[in-house]
C-alpha cells in the first residue's frame, strides 16, 4: 500500500477511536472535572450532578485560585515535596544500578538465566496490600529477621518504620524490591536489542568485558536508561501505595517522615474533606512531574547516544 | 584458563543467587507463615519452617463469606481488562506509527501527559461519571477504562516503529486492506510486547484496590484486594490467614507469567536501541 | 468520511444507550414491604457485636413486618472512604453509622435527614450522648452507643511492690509514685502508658483545667498556659521521669500487648479492651476512674445512625435507627455482647451489665460518665486532629518545647481550621 493510502485523520480514526472514547470519559473528561473542581472550595461529601446544574454548582462554589495560593504557602506542602525528592534521591540510583545488575544476570547466556527471570519477576506480580505485610514483618524490630541477622553480626538494628530517620529508607527499600524486576524486563529488552557484532568486533580488538560494558553497553543503553529513568522517576512522585499501607496511615509515618504528595491528596480528598484543594493539589504536582521530566528531556541529548 | 571461567562463573551465581533471595524470602516466608497454626507466629528466634504445617488458614479463608465470589470478580475484571486494553492500545498504537495524520504528535504527546496526572483525584469524577452511565457498582466500571491505557500505547508504537513499512507494502500486493494487514501482519509480529503488556495490565487490574473500593458498592461485587485488605483490618495480626490470602493472590499471576514466560525472554522494548 | 462518522455514531450510540441497559436495574420492592439499607463500620460479621447486630435487626423486623432491613458492613479503614462516594452520587444507604468525629462534616454538607420529632421518646438517652449529634438546634442523628476511657492496672505488679490500689482520688502525682516503685521490682517493667496523642491530650487539658477550645467553640485555645503545663508534664512521663516505656522500648509492640505480657503497671485505655484483657491477662487486673490532676475528665466516644438525606423512607428509616440505638431489646443484646455501652439506662440491663466480673470495680464505667468532656470538634475534624497530633509529636521527639510547639498549633489552626 502506497503512503497516500495510509496519510490522513479518516484513515487513522477508525483506529484510534476505541482508545478515543476511553481517554474522552475515562480520561479527559475526569480530567476537566478535577480541573473545575480545583478552583472551588468543595468539600467533596455532599450530592453533585454531573448533567444537572455541574457548572452553576462550581459558580457556587468558585474561590479562584485560593486553593493553589493556600497550598504553595503552606510549609506543608514543601515538606512533602521534600520527601519526595529525599525518595527519588535514595531510589533512583540503587534501582538503576540493582535492576542494571539483575538484567545483565539474565541476559547472560547461563544456565539458571531462566529460572533467575521468573525469581527477580516475582516481587512485581504481588500486591502492595501483601508486599507491605511482608515488609512490615521483615523490618519489625524485635519479630523481623533484618533485625535479627543484624543482631548477629553486633548491630543493633534501627526501628525502620516506626523510626523518624530510617522509615522513609524503609519505604526505598520496599519499593526496589517490588521495581527492581520490572525495570530488569525493561533493560533486558534493550540489551537484547544490541546487535552482537559489536560485541564480536570488541573482542577481536581484545577488549574486557568490563570494557565492552563501558564502551558498548551502556551507550547503546542510553536511550533505555533514559526512558527507565523518566518513568521510574514519574512513578516516585506519584509514590502512595506503599506509604498508605506500610506506615502509621493517621500521622504519615513518625512525626511526618513519609509524608509525601499523593498521600496528602489522598488525605485532602477523602479524610480531611478538602476535595477541591486536593483537586489543585493533583495539579501542582502535574506541573512538577512535567518540569522534571521536561528538564530530564533536555538533559537527554547531553547523555543519550543515539549515534554510535 | 578453565580456574579462570569458574572463577567468573561462580561469581555470576553468587550475585544471581544473591539478589534472587532478596526478591524470594518474603515468599517463602508467606508459604511458610500460611502454613503455620497461631501460636507459632510470633516466636523469636524466627520458626523458619513450621513444625506443624497446617491448612488451617487456607480453610478458614474460603469459609469467608464472599471469599470465592471476590476471587470470579477479580478473574473477570482482569481478563476483561486485558482484552479490552491490547484490542484498543493495539489499534491506537497502529495508527500513531503507520499512519500518518495531522495532530499525531500533539495527540501522541497528551496520550503521555496523561499518565502524570495522580489519578487519586480523578476517582470521585470517575465515580460520577460512571454514576450517570448507570455503570456504578458494576464490573464494567472497572473494565471499561482499560480502553485508554497510555502506557500500553507508548510501548506498542515503540515496537511497530521498529516493523518495517515493507510489510504494509507487501501486504498491498496481496491486495489486503491496511485493516487486515494491521490483524494479520501487524498483531503477530508484536505477540511478544502483547504477551508482556497482557501481564502487566493483568497486574495492575488484579492487584487495584482504591478504584474498586470507591466503584464497587456492593459486597457482590467486591473484588480480591478489597477482601484481602478488609482482612487486614479485621485480623490485624493473623498473620497465617493474610499470608495465606496474599499467596492466593499472587497464584493466579504466577501462573499466567511463568505460561508466558518465553515471550519475556527478550524483556520489554521501549525506548530504541540504535544498533 | 462516511465510514468514520458512522463509526463514531454507533459507538457513541453503545456507550450512551447499551452501556446503562447492562447496569443491574433497581430492584422493585415487593408491594407495601419497605426496604431499608444500613451500613456500619462497628459489629463485624464474625464477632460477638455482629451476632448481637443480626438479632437485633431481626427483632426490628418482626416487630415492623412491612420493612426489610439489608445489612452491610464495612471495616473501619473502607467505611469512610467508600461513604464518602456513595454521599456524592446520592446513593448512601438510608441508615448509615458515622462516628463523633465524622458527624459534624456530614451534618454541615446537608447530607443527612433532619430527624428531630422522628425519634419517639428520647428521654431515657445519655443527654451528652444525644445531644452530641445535634448540629446547629437539629437533630440528626441518634447515639447506639458510647465508650469510656478508664484505668486499668496489674493487681499483681500492686501486691509484689505493696502499693495500694488506685482510688478515684488519685492524680497524675500518684501515678507516679507507683509507676516508680513497681519499676524498680525489675527490668523491663513500666509503671504507666498514656501517651500524648490527640484524644489523650484534650482530655489530658481538661484534667489540668486548660481546654482547647472556648466553650461557645468559636476559638481554639490550644496555647493556655495550662495546656502546655499539661503536654509538658504528660511529655516527661517518657522523657523526664520515665515511667513509661518510648516506642523505642515498645519495639513494635502495642500497648494492650505490653499489658498482657505482665510488663506494665497502668494502662489508660478504653473499656472495649475488657473482653481482650479477661481471655489473656495471666494475672489479676481491675479498673479505676482515670486519675486526673486538678480535675478530673473522662473521654466521650460515640458512634451514632443517621437517616441519609437521599433516602426515599426517613420515617421508616428514623424508626430503625431510633429502634437499634435505644429499645430495650437493642439494649439488652448490646450488653450481652459486652458491646461497648448502651446510650439508654434500663436499670435491670444495667445490673447484668454490672454482675460481670472482671473487673470487679465495674461501677467504675458509670462512676467516670459524670465527668465526660467531648473532644473538641470542627467541620474539619481529620485535618485538625492530624495539625495537633503533629505538634504533640514535636513535643515527645524533644524538637520543640510544649510551649513553642503548642503556640504554633494554635498560629496553624487558627488559619487552616474554620470553626
Amino acid at each position: 500500500m502506497s503512503i497516500q493510502g495510509r496519510r490522513g485523520i479518516r484513515v487513522a480514526l477508525p483506529y484510534l477511536l476505541p482508545s478515543l472514547l476511553g481517554a474522552l470519559l475515562f480520561a479527559i473528561l475526569p480530567i476537566i472535572i478535577s480541573l473545575l473542581l480545583s478552583v472551588t472550595n468543595w468539600s467533596g461529601m455532599s450530592r453533585v450532578r454531573l448533567t444537572d446544574g455541574f457548572l452553576k454548582f462550581v459558580a457556587e462554589h468558585f474561590v479562584g485560585l485560593e486553593n493553589s495560593k493556600a497550598i504553595l504557602s503552606d510549609g506543608e506542602f514543601w515538606r512533602a515535596l521534600s520527601h519526595n525528592l529525599y525518595f527519588i534521591i535514595l531510589y533512583l540510583p540503587l534501582m538503576l544500578a540493582l535492576s542494571m545488575t539483575a538484567a545483565l544476570i539474565i541476559n547472560a547466556p547461563n544456565r539458571g538465566a531462566n529460572v533467575y527471570r521468573v525469581v527477580y519477576y516475582l516481587p512485581v506480580l504481588t500486591s502492595w496490600v501483601a508486599g507491605s505485610l511482608i515488609w512490615k514483618w521483615l523490618l519489625s524490630p524485635v519479630y523481623g529477621p533484618i533485625n535479627n541477622a543484624l543482631a548477629i553480626i553486633g548491630i543493633e538494628g534501627p526501628l525502620w518504620l516506626q523510626s523518624e530517620v530510617w522509615a522513609m529508607p524503609s519505604i526505598v527499600l520496599a519499593s526496589i524490591w517490588k521495581d527492581m524486576g520490572f525495570y530488569a524486563m525493561i533493560l533486558l529488552g534493550g540489551l537484547k536489542s544490541i546487535n552482537t557484532e559489536y560485541y564480536e568486533a570488541a573482542r577481536i580488538d581484545g577488549a574486557s568485558k568490563p570494557q565492552m560494558f563501558a564502551r558498548i553497553t551502556l551507550p547503546l543503553l542510553s536511550s533505555v536508561l533514559f526512558y527507565v529513568s523518566m518513568l521510574s522517576m514519574i512513578n516516585a512522585f506519584q509514590l502512595f501505595p506503599q506509604v498508605m499501607v506500610m506506615t502509621k496511615e493517621g500521622n504519615a509515618g513518625p512525626n511526618g517522615a513519609t509524608m509525601v504528595m499523593v498521600e496528602r491528596i489522598y488525605k485532602y480528598a477523602f479524610r480531611y474533606g478538602k476535595m477541591g484543594y486536593a483537586a489543585a493539589y493533583s495539579w501542582i504536582l502535574f506541573v512538577i512531574i512535567m518540569a522534571f521530566t521536561y528538564i530530564q528531556k533536555r538533559g537527554e541529548r547531553r547523555w543519550v547516544n543515539y549515534d554510535v | 584458563m578453565m580456574f579462570r571461567i569458574h572463577v567468573k562463573g561462580f561469581l555470576y551465581h553468587l550475585l544471581a543467587i544473591v539478589l534472587g533471595i532478596l526478591a524470594i524470602i518474603p515468599f517463602l516466608w508467606m508459604i511458610s507463615t500460611s502454613l503455620k497454626s497461631g501460636g507459632a507466629l510470633l516466636v523469636v528466634p524466627i520458626e523458619w519452617f513450621p513444625k506443624e504445617p497446617t491448612i488451617q488458614a487456607y480453610e478458614k479463608l474460603f469459609a469467608l463469606t464472599g471469599m470465592l465470589r471476590s476471587i470470579g470478580n477479580s478473574l473477570v475484571v482482569t481478563s476483561g481488562a486485558v482484552l479490552i486494553a491490547l484490542f484498543s492500545s493495539s489499534m491506537a498504537a497502529f495508527a500513531f506509527s503507520k499512519i500518518r495524520f495531522k495532530g499525531s504528535g500533539v495527540l501522541f504527546m497528551l496520550f503521555i501527559a496523561s499518565m502524570m496526572l495522580p489519578s487519586h483525584v480523578l476517582f470521585i469524577p470517575l465515580y460520577l461519571i460512571m454514576n450517570d452511565l448507570h455503570l456504578v457498582d458494576t464490573l464494567f466500571a472497572l473494565i471499561l477504562p482499560y480502553t485508554f491505557k497510555a502506557f500500553a500505547v507508548f510501548m506498542l508504537r515503540q515496537q511497530m516503529m521498529n516493523i518495517s513499512d515493507a510489510y504494509l507494502d507487501a501486504a498491498a500486493i496481496d491486495g489486503a486492506s491496511l485493516f487486515r494487514s494491521f490483524i494479520t501482519v501487524f498483531l503477530p509480529l508484536c505477540k511478544t510486547a502483547l504477551a508482556t503488556l497482557a501481564i502487566i495490565i493483568a497486574m495492575d487490574a488484579w492487584n487495584d484496590y482504591l478504584l474498586p473500593l470507591v466503584l464497587m458498592t456492593s459486597p457482590k461485587n467486591y473484588t480480591l484486594p478489597i477482601i484481602l485488605n478488609a482482612l487486614s483490618g479485621q485480623f490485624k495480626t493473623a498473620y497465617d490467614l493474610l499470608m495465606a490470602g496474599s499467596l492466593i493472590s499472587v497464584v493466579p499471576l504466577l501462573i499466567i507469567y511463568i505460561g508466558a514466560q518465553r515471550y519475556f525472554a527478550s524483556g520489554l522494548q521501549i525506548g530504541g536501541v540504535k544498533g | 468520511m462516511k465510514t468514520t462518522r458512522n463509526i463514531l455514531s454507533l459507538a457513541l450510540f453503545l456507550i450512551l444507550v447499551l452501556l446503562p441497559a447492562f447496569s443491574a436495574g433497581t430492584k422493585e420492592a415487593a408491594q407495601g414491604t419497605v426496604t431499608l439499607k444500613l451500613e456500619q463500620f462497628s459489629g463485624s460479621e464474625a464477632t460477638l457485636s455482629g451476632e448481637a447486630l443480626r438479632g437485633m435487626i431481626a427483632e426490628f423486623e418482626k416487630q415492623n413486618p412491612t420493612i426489610k432491613v439489608e445489612l452491610q458492613t464495612i471495616g473501619y479503614d473502607d467505611y469512610f472512604t467508600q461513604l464518602q462516594s456513595k454521599v456524592v452520587g446520592g446513593n448512601a444507604a438510608d441508615v448509615f453509622e458515622l462516628n463523633y468525629e465524622n458527624f459534624v462534616a456530614y451534618a454541615s454538607e446537608g447530607a443527612l435527614a433532619d430527624v428531630t420529632g422522628k425519634l419517639g421518646d428520647t428521654s431515657g438517652f445519655n443527654k451528652t450522648a444525644l445531644d452530641a449529634f445535634n448540629y446547629q438546634g437539629v437533630q440528626y442523628g441518634v447515639p447506639n452507643s458510647f465508650s469510656n476511657v478508664v484505668l486499668f492496672y496489674n493487681k499483681a505488679l500492686f501486691d509484689q511492690a505493696n502499693l495500694a490500689y488506685p482510688t478515684s482520688d488519685w492524680t497524675w502525682k500518684d501515678v507516679e509514685v507507683a509507676s516508680k516503685k513497681i519499676m524498680s521490682l525489675e527490668k523491663n517493667i513500666w509503671g504507666f502508658y498514656r501517651p500524648l496523642s490527640f484524644h489523650e491530650f484534650y482530655k489530658g487539658a481538661a484534667q489540668n483545667g486548660g481546654s482547647l477550645m472556648n466553650a461557645e467553640r468559636t476559638a481554639f485555645t490550644v496555647n493556655l498556659p495550662q495546656n502546655i503545663e499539661a503536654a509538658s508534664l504528660m511529655a516527661g512521663w517518657q522523657n523526664d521521669s520515665k515511667i513509661m516505656p518510648t516506642d523505642a522500648d515498645m519495639a513494635g509492640m502495642g500497648d494492650w500487648d505490653l499489658f498482657k505480657s505482665g510488663r506494665l503497671g497502668m494502662l489508660v485505655t478504653g473499656i472495649w479492651a475488657f473482653g481482650d484483657f479477661t481471655a489473656n491477662c495471666p494475672f489479676d487486673w481491675d479498673i479505676a476512674i482515670e486519675p486526673g490532676n486538678v480535675q478530673k475528665a473522662t473521654h466521650f466516644f460515640s458512634n451514632s445512625y443517621v437517616v441519609s438525606e437521599t433516602s426515599k423512607h426517613p420515617a421508616e428509616a428514623a424508626k430503625l435507627a431510633v429502634f437499634l440505638a435505644g429499645s430495650k431489646e437493642a439494649t439488652k443484646l448490646r450488653v450481652e455482647a459486652s458491646w461497648e455501652l448502651p446510650p439508654v439506662t434500663y436499670p435491670e440491663i444495667i445490673d447484668s451489665y454490672l454482675s460481670i466480673t472482671p473487673p470487679e470495680n465495674r461501677e467504675a464505667v458509670f462512676a467516670s460518665l459524670d465527668y465526660l468532656v467531648t473532644p473538641p470538634v470542627s467541620i474539619q475534624q481529620a485535618e485538625m486532629q492530624a495539625i495537633i497530633q503533629s505538634y504533640l509529636g514535636q513535643i515527645v521527639s524533644g524538637k520543640m518545647s510544649a510551649k513553642a510547639a503548642l503556640d504554633a498549633c494554635q498560629k496553624e489552626l487558627e488559619a487552616k481550621i474554620s470553626l
